[in-house]
C-alpha cells in the first residue's frame, strides 16, 4: 500500500483550503488532486478514481449534496465531506448519501487526516475483505454469524445481531438512525428511534466493559452511532 | 341512525335558550293585580328567611310608602345607598345599579320592575337596570303589578279608563324564572284601602277611587293569574322542547300586523302580540307599506314609526315594504311568510275624503283583503279607543301637511295660458283641436308639478273648455249631442292624462330619490375601499356618515381596551361624558345606544355599534340634532355604517398582514444573518486554523516557501475576517442607531483619494483611474462615514469585476450636489435586482458570489450616505450592447453640496 502514493481528491472554492491542505495531505505521503467547482471534481472521479475524496458541501455550481450523489453512481471510495454548515440535517443527508464522514470548518489539519486515514482503512471491512472483525476481546464473524467476547460465546437475539452486523458493516462510519431502523427493522419503522435506543443498550450491556461509557458502539448525538473498530479509534 | 330519524329530538333552539340562561342571575317577580295587594312586604318576609338561610341578601331599592310594617321588615337586610339625580332642580334618590354591580351580591331586592329612572341615568327603565344585573349574574327579586305590561295597557284602559305611563314589555315579564302571585280577593283589598294601608298619592285619588271599583279589580286580578299561569306554562313548554318531550306545541300559527298611519297603530301592534300569546308565542310581524306616490302624513310616519319600535319591544318583527298596490303586496307578504293570521285596522268614522273616496269607489284594503285572502284569518280591529273619551287625549296633530300650493298655482296658470292660446287660435282652429291645447297644459301640469296639479289642470281644461269653446259659449250647457260626446271624451282624457302623467312624474321622483340614495351609498364604498388604514376608513366613514344623514358624524375605535374617538366630521363637537358612557355601551353591547334608543335617549348623540363579517370593529355615531330620517335615509345611513364597518375591519387585516410581512422579513434577515455568520466567518476562520495546524504538525517537512505561503495566507484571512467583523459592526451601529456622524466641511477629493488607498492592494490586474476636477466645492459631511460607504462600493466594484478591467473613480457637481461616481466594467446587475442591490445579505441568494464579501457592503454604504444627508443610487449595465453582452455597474453617490456661511468658515 505505501508502495505508491494514495491519491486524495479535495473538491472545494476555496483557493485558502487547497492553499494549505495541499501541502499537509503531501507532508503525510498523499498524492493531491485539487478541483474548484463540483463538476471540475466529478470529471475528475471519472478520469481517475482516487483513494479518497474531500468534499466541501457548499460548491459555487452546484449543491455538494447532489455531487455527493452524482460522485456515489461511479465510485465506491471512501468520501468525507468538509462544511462550515452545522446543522444537522445537513450532516445527516450526507450520511445517508453514503459519505463515509465529516469533519465542521473550521477544523484542525489533524482531525481531517484522521478521519480520513479511518475511512480508507474501514473500506476495506465493508468491501467484505476482512469476514471476522476484531475490537478488543471482541470477535465478530460475519459469515458464521458468531459474536464471541473474550473466547466466550455472546447470545443475541436475531435483531441485535442485525443491528449488530449493520454496525460493524458501516465500518467506523457513522450510521444515522433511519439508515439502521430501515435495515434492522423495515422501512415503515424509519421514525421510531426508540427501538435503537433499547436494542443498543442491550447490545452494550453485552459488548461493552463499562456500559455507561461505550468504546465500541459511540453515540452521535442526534444523527446516529458508530461501530468503533481498532483502526478506527486511531 | 335511529338518532336522525327520531322525531323527539330535543329542539336545539329550546336547549341554546337555557344553555344562555345558565350563568345568569335568577328572575323572580312577585306579581299583584294593584296597588296594595302586598307584594313589597311578602317579598322582604321571603328575604328576610332567605338571609336567615345564610344567602346574602342585599336591598337595592325598596319603596316603603311609609308603611310601618314594610319598613321593619328592611331593618335587618343591608341596603344599598339611593344615587342622587337631578332633575329640574329636584332632587331624585334613585335605585344605584353601579353600586349594586359592584357589591354583586347573591340575591338583590329591586322593588317596582316598571319605575321609570330619573331622566340622566343609565337606562331610561328600571327593568332595563335589572336585566343588567342578571347578566352579570346577580339572582334579583323585584314586584310587578299586572297592568303595567305592555301588552295589557289597552286592556287596562278599557276596563278602568287609566293610562298606564310606566310600562314593562312582555318579555320582561316572561323571563322570570319564578313569578308569585301575591293574591288577594278585591273585598279584602278594598277593605284594606278603606283602612288606609294602601299609600295612594293625594293626586291620584280621584282616579284611584275609580281604579279600585270591585268589577275592575276582578278583572284585574283574573287578569293576573291569567298571566302568571300562562308564564308557567311557557315555561313548561320550553322544558318540554328542550328535552324533546312530544307536546301540543303551535302549529305554524303566523301573526302579520298590517299598521299604516292609523292613531291606533300601537293598539294593533299590541292586538297582535295577544294573538301570539294565545297561540303560544307565535312568530308575529308587523308590516308597513310604502306607497312611493303617497307622502305620507307626517303624523302617519310617526305613528308607524312608533308601532314597528312598540312591536320590536313586545317581541314582534318589524318590516317596511314599499309599492304601489297594497293588498296584492301584502297578500304576496303573506303567502311567502305562510302567514295564517291576518291583523288590520278599520277606522270606525271615515276622516279623511282619501278614505270616503276609497270606501266608494269600493278599494278599500279591508274589502279587497276580506275577498281575496285564502288560507288565513283576518281580524279587523276597530279604533273603538279612540272614541271614548281618552283620558288623557294623545295631543292633537298640529302639524298641518304642507300643502304644495304653488304647483297647484303654477297648474292654474298653464289652463289660464292654454286658453288664452285657445282663444287667440280660436279663429283659424276647429273646436275639437282647441282642445288639444288644453291638453297639453294637462299634460305639463302633470309632468311638472305631480298628481294633484295634474288632476286640477285635467278638471280646470275641462271646465274651461265647456265654457268658453263649446256652443253655447259662456255657458256650461252643451248645445249639440257631437259637442256633448266630444266634451265627454275629452274630459275622460284630460282626467287620464294628469292622473297618469302625475303618476309617472311621482314614481320618477321616487326612482330618482332611489338612485340617489344608491349613488351616495356606491360613492361612499367607493371612498372607503380606497382607504388602506383604520384612521382613514374612520375618517372616510364619519364624512360620509355626516353627509348621508345631514348632520355631525364620529367614530370611534378600540384602542388598548378602551374607546377613543378616532374621526369626527368637520362639525362634529367634542363628546360629553355621557355620550362617551353611551358610546361605551353601544361598544360592549353590540346594541345603539343614545338618542332615540332604549339606552341614554336623553344624549344628543345616537351611537350604533359597526358589525364587521368578524368582530366588532367600532362605535359611529351620528348627532340627534339631524332631525327625524325617514325609513329610506335611515336604511341608506345603516348600510352606509356597514359598510364602514367592513372596511375598518379589512383595514386592520391589511395592518395585520403588514405586520406579518415586516415580522417575516426580519425572520429573513436574521436567517441571513446566522448564514452570514455561519458561513463568512468560518471559512476565514478554516484556513487560520488549518494553516496554522498545518504548520504546528508538518512545519518542520515543508519547504520554506510553502511555509511562508502558508504564514501568509493566515495574515490574509485574518484580516478578511477583521473586515467582516469591521461590515457586521457598521451594521449594528446603522441598525441600533449608534451612528454619530460629525458633519465637517470637508473636501471629497480628499476622501475619495483615503479610500483608493485603501482598497489599492486588492486591486490585482484591474486598473483604477481618477477624474476629479480641479475645483469642487466642499461639502459639509462625516469624512470618515463617506470613507467607508466608498470603500465598500470600492471593493464591491472589485469583487464583481475580472482582472484586467478599467474602475473609474471620478467626482463632479451638479445641480447644487457634489456628486461622486464609481463605474466598474463587471458582469453588471440584473435589472430585477438592480433595486434590491442595496439590502441586507442580497449577496448570499446567488452562490457563484461566494467569497467576495457578506453582502453587507453595499447597504452599509447607503447606511452612512443616508446617515450623513447624500443619496446613492445604481445603474447597470453601462456599457455593451445586445451583441456583445452588457457589462458594468455605475454607483452615484451624491451629496447636498453646501456654500459655507461666513461663521462656518471662521
Amino acid at each position: 500500500m505505501s508502495s505508491h502514493h494514495r491519491r486524495i481528491l479535495v473538491i472545494d472554492d476555496e483557493p485558502q483550503i487547497h492553499r494549505f491542505l495541499g501541502p499537509a495531505l503531501e507532508a503525510n505521503g498523499f498524492e493531491v488532486i485539487s478541483a474548484a467547482t463540483g463538476a471540475e471534481g466529478l470529471a475528475a472521479i471519472a478520469m481517475r478514481p482516487p483513494d479518497a475524496v474531500v468534499l466541501d458541501l457548499g460548491l459555487p455550481d452546484m449543491d455538494g449534496q447532489d455531487v455527493l450523489v452524482k460522485a456515489r453512481e461511479i465510485y465506491p471510495g471512501p468520501i468525507v465531506i468538509l462544511s462550515a454548515r452545522d446543522r444537522e440535517a445537513e450532516k445527516i443527508k450526507a450520511l445517508d448519501n453514503d459519505a463515509d464522514d465529516y469533519v465542521e470548518k473550521p477544523f484542525g489539519v489533524g482531525e481531517l487526516l484522521a478521519r480520513l486515514r479511518a475511512a480508507l482503512r474501514n473500506r476495506i471491512i465493508r468491501s467484505g475483505a476482512t469476514p471476522v472483525v476484531r475490537v478488543g476481546d471482541i470477535q465478530i464473524d460475519l459469515v458464521k454469524r458468531l459474536v464471541t467476547r473474550a473466547g466466550e460465546f455472546v447470545k443475541l437475539s436475531p435483531r441485535e445481531y442485525a443491528l449488530l452486523s449493520e454496525l460493524v458493516l458501516g465500518g467506523g462510519k457513522v450510521m444515522t438512525h433511519s439508515h439502521l431502523l430501515k435495515a434492522v427493522w423495515g422501512d415503515d419503522q424509519s421514525e421510531e428511534v426508540q427501538y435503537l435506543r433499547v436494542f443498543v443498550g442491550h447490545l452494550r450491556q453485552k459488548l461493552e466493559a463499562d456500559p455507561s461509557q461505550p468504546r465500541i458502539i459511540l453515540t452521535v448525538p442526534a444523527v446516529g452511532y458508530r461501530f468503533m473498530t481498532d483502526g478506527a479509534a486511531g | 341512525m335511529a338518532t336522525f330519524e327520531d322525531p323527539r329530538r330535543p329542539d336545539p333552539d329550546a336547549l341554546l335558550a337555557r344553555t344562555r340562561a345558565e350563568g345568569r342571575g335568577e328572575l323572580r317577580v312577585f306579581l299583584g293585580m294593584a296597588p296594595g295587594v302586598g307584594k313589597t312586604y311578602e317579598m322582604l318576609s321571603s328575604a328576610a328567611r332567605r338571609r336567615e338561610e345564610g344567602a346574602d341578601v342585599v336591598v337595592g331599592v325598596v319603596e316603603t310608602h311609609g308603611r310601618r310594617e314594610t319598613e321593619a321588615l328592611t331593618e335587618g337586610l343591608e341596603t344599598l345607598a339611593r344615587q342622587p339625580i337631578e332633575h329640574r332642580g329636584r332632587m331624585l334618590l334613585e335605585f344605584d345599579l353601579d353600586a349594586a354591580l359592584v357589591r354583586r351580591p347573591g340575591l338583590l331586592l329591586v322593588d317596582e320592575y316598571a319605575h321609570s329612572n330619573a331622566p340622566g341615568s343609565r337606562h331610561p327603565k328600571r327593568w332595563q337596570d335589572v336585566e343588567e344585573l342578571l347578566a352579570a349574574g346577580i339572582d334579583v327579586w323585584t314586584t310587578l303589578n299586572v297592568q303595567h305590561l305592555e301588552s295589557l295597557v289597552d286592556v287596562v284602559w278599557r276596563i278602568t279608563g287609566v293610562r298606564v305611563r310606566e310600562t314593562v314589555p312582555d318579555s320582561a315579564l316572561s323571563r322570570a324564572d319564578e313569578i308569585e302571585v301575591i293574591d288577594l280577593t278585591p273585598d279584602e283589598l278594598r277593605k284594606r284601602l278603606a283602612e288606609g294601608k294602601v299609600y295612594v298619592p293625594e293626586t291620584a285619588r280621584l282616579a284611584a277611587d275609580r281604579f279600585f271599583k270591585p268589577e275592575n279589580l276582578t278583572a284585574l286580578r283574573e287578569m293576573a293569574l291569567r298571566r302568571a299561569a300562562q308564564t308557567v306554562d311557557d315555561k313548561l313548554v320550553g322544558q318540554m322542547r328542550a328535552q324533546g318531550i312530544e307536546g301540543p306545541w303551535a302549529a305554524g300559527e303566523r301573526i302579520l300586523v298590517l299598521v299604516g298611519g292609523e292613531p291606533f297603530a300601537g293598539a294593533l301592534v299590541r292586538a297582535g302580540k295577544r294573538l301570539s300569546d294565545l297561540m303560544m308565542d307565535a312568530p308575529w310581524t308587523v308590516l308597513h307599506v310604502e306607497r312611493p306616490n303617497r307622502p305620507p302624513h307626517p303624523d302617519a310616519v310617526r305613528q308607524t314609526a312608533s308601532a314597528l319600535k312598540l312591536a320590536e319591544q313586545l317581541g314582534g318583527g318589524g318590516v317596511t315594504l314599499s309599492a304601489d298596490d297594497l293588498p296584492s303586496t301584502v297578500l304576496q307578504y303573506a303567502r311567502r311568510n305562510n302567514v295564517t293570521q291576518i291583523v288590520i285596522g278599520r277606522a270606525s268614522r271615515t276622516h279623511g275624503m282619501r278614505d270616503k273616496m276609497r270606501i266608494l269607489f269600493g278599494r278599500s284594503l279591508t274589502h279587497t283583503l276580506v275577498e281575496q285572502t285564502r288560507g288565513a284569518a283576518l281580524h279587523v280591529v276597530t279604533d273603538t279607543l279612540s272614541d271614548e273619551g281618552a283620558i288623557q287625549p294623545e295631543p292633537t296633530a298640529t302639524a298641518q301637511r304642507r300643502v304644495d300650493w304653488v304647483s297647484y298655482a303654477a297648474a292654474l296658470g298653464l289652463v289660464t295660458l292654454a286658453g288664452l292660446v285657445a282663444t287667440a287660435a280660436d279663429r283659424y282652429m276647429a273646436n275639437a283641436n282647441l282642445a288639444m291645447i288644453f291638453l297639453a297644459s294637462v299634460l305639463v301640469s302633470g309632468a311638472a308639478f305631480g298628481f294633484g296639479p295634474g288632476l286640477l289642470a285635467a278638471a280646470l281644461a275641462a271646465v274651461s273648455y265647456n265654457f268658453f269653446f263649446l256652443e253655447p259659449r259662456l255657458s256650461f250647457r252643451i248645445g249639440h249631442a257631437a259637442d256633448l260626446i266630444t266634451f265627454a271624451v275629452f274630459f275622460a282624457v284630460a282626467m287620464t292624462t294628469g292622473l297618469l302623467t302625475g303618476r309617472v312624474r311621482d314614481q320618477a321622483r321616487q326612482s330618482s330619490r332611489r338612485a340617489s340614495i344608491v349613488a351616495s351609498l356606491l360613492a361612499a364604498s367607493r371612498r372607503l375601499s380606497a382607504v388602506s388604514t383604520r384612521e382613514e376608513a374612520a375618517q372616510a366613514l364619519a364624512e360620509q356618515a355626516s353627509g348621508a344623514a345631514a348632520a355631525a358624524a364620529v367614530v370611534l375605535l378600540p384602542e388598548a381596551a378602551e374607546i377613543r374617538p378616532a374621526a369626527a366630521s368637520p362639525n362634529a363637537a367634542d363628546l360629553s361624558t355621557a355620550a362617551m358612557t353611551a358610546a361605551r355601551w353601544a361598544w360592549e353591547k353590540g346594541e345603539p345606544a343614545g338618542a332615540g334608543t332604549g339606552t341614554l335617549p336623553q344624549i344628543e348623540w345616537t351611537f350604533w355599534p359597526l358589525q364587521g363579517l368578524r368582530a366588532r370593529s367600532g362605535v359611529a355615531g351620528i348627532s340627534a340634532k339631524r332631525g327625524a330620517m325617514d325609513a329610506g335615509e335611515e336604511r341608506l345611513l345603516l348600510a352606509l355604517l356597514d359598510q364602514g364597518a367592513v372596511a375598518l375591519e379589512r383595514a386592520e387585516l391589511a395592518s395585520a398582514t403588514v405586520e406579518a410581512e415586516t415580522l417575516r422579513r426580519s425572520d429573513q434577515l436574521r436567517a441571513a444573518l446566522l448564514n452570514s455568520i455561519s458561513h463568512d466567518l468560518r471559512t476565514p476562520l478554516s484556513t487560520v486554523l488549518g494553516s496554522a495546524t498545518t504548520l504546528l504538525d508538518y512545519g518542520a517537512t515543508l519547504g520554506p516557501e510553502v511555509y511562508r505561503d502558508l504564514l501568509e495566507s493566515i495574515r490574509e484571512d485574518a484580516h478578511r475576517l477583521n473586515r467582516y467583523v469591521g461590515d457586521l459592526l457598521d451594521m449594528t451601529r446603522l441598525e441600533g442607531g449608534g451612528l454619530n456622524p460629525h458633519a465637517e466641511w470637508t473636501d471629497v477629493r480628499d476622501v475619495l483619494a483615503a479610500a483608493i488607498e485603501r482598497v489599492e492592494r486588492r486591486l490585482g490586474g484591474r486598473r483604477l483611474a481618477r477624474d476629479f476636477p480641479a475645483e469642487l466645492s466642499l461639502v459639509k459631511t462625516d469624512a470618515g462615514l463617506l470613507e467607508q460607504a466608498v470603500v465598500n462600493v470600492l471593493e464591491n466594484a472589485i469583487a464583481y469585476s475580472s482582472d484586467d478591467t478599467d474602475i473609474e473613480v471620478a467626482s463632479y457637481e451638479d445641480r447644487g450636489n457634489v456628486v461622486v461616481s464609481i463605474e466598474d466594467e463587471g458582469k453588471g446587475i440584473p435589472p430585477d435586482e438592480l433595486a434590491r442591490v442595496f439590502d441586507k445579505f442580497r449577496r448570499l441568494e446567488e452562490p457563484s458570489d461566494r467569497g467576495k464579501g457578506i453582502g453587507l457592503g453595499l447597504s452599509i454604504s447607503k447606511g452612512f450616505v443616508e446617515a450623513v444627508g447624500g443619496r446613492i443610487a445604481a445603474a447597470s449595465p453601462i456599457h455593451g450592447d445586445a451583441a456583445t453582452g452588457f457589462r458594468g455597474t455605475r454607483v452615484l453617490i451624491s451629496l447636498p453640496k453646501h456654500v459655507p456661511t461666513h461663521y462656518e468658515l471662521l
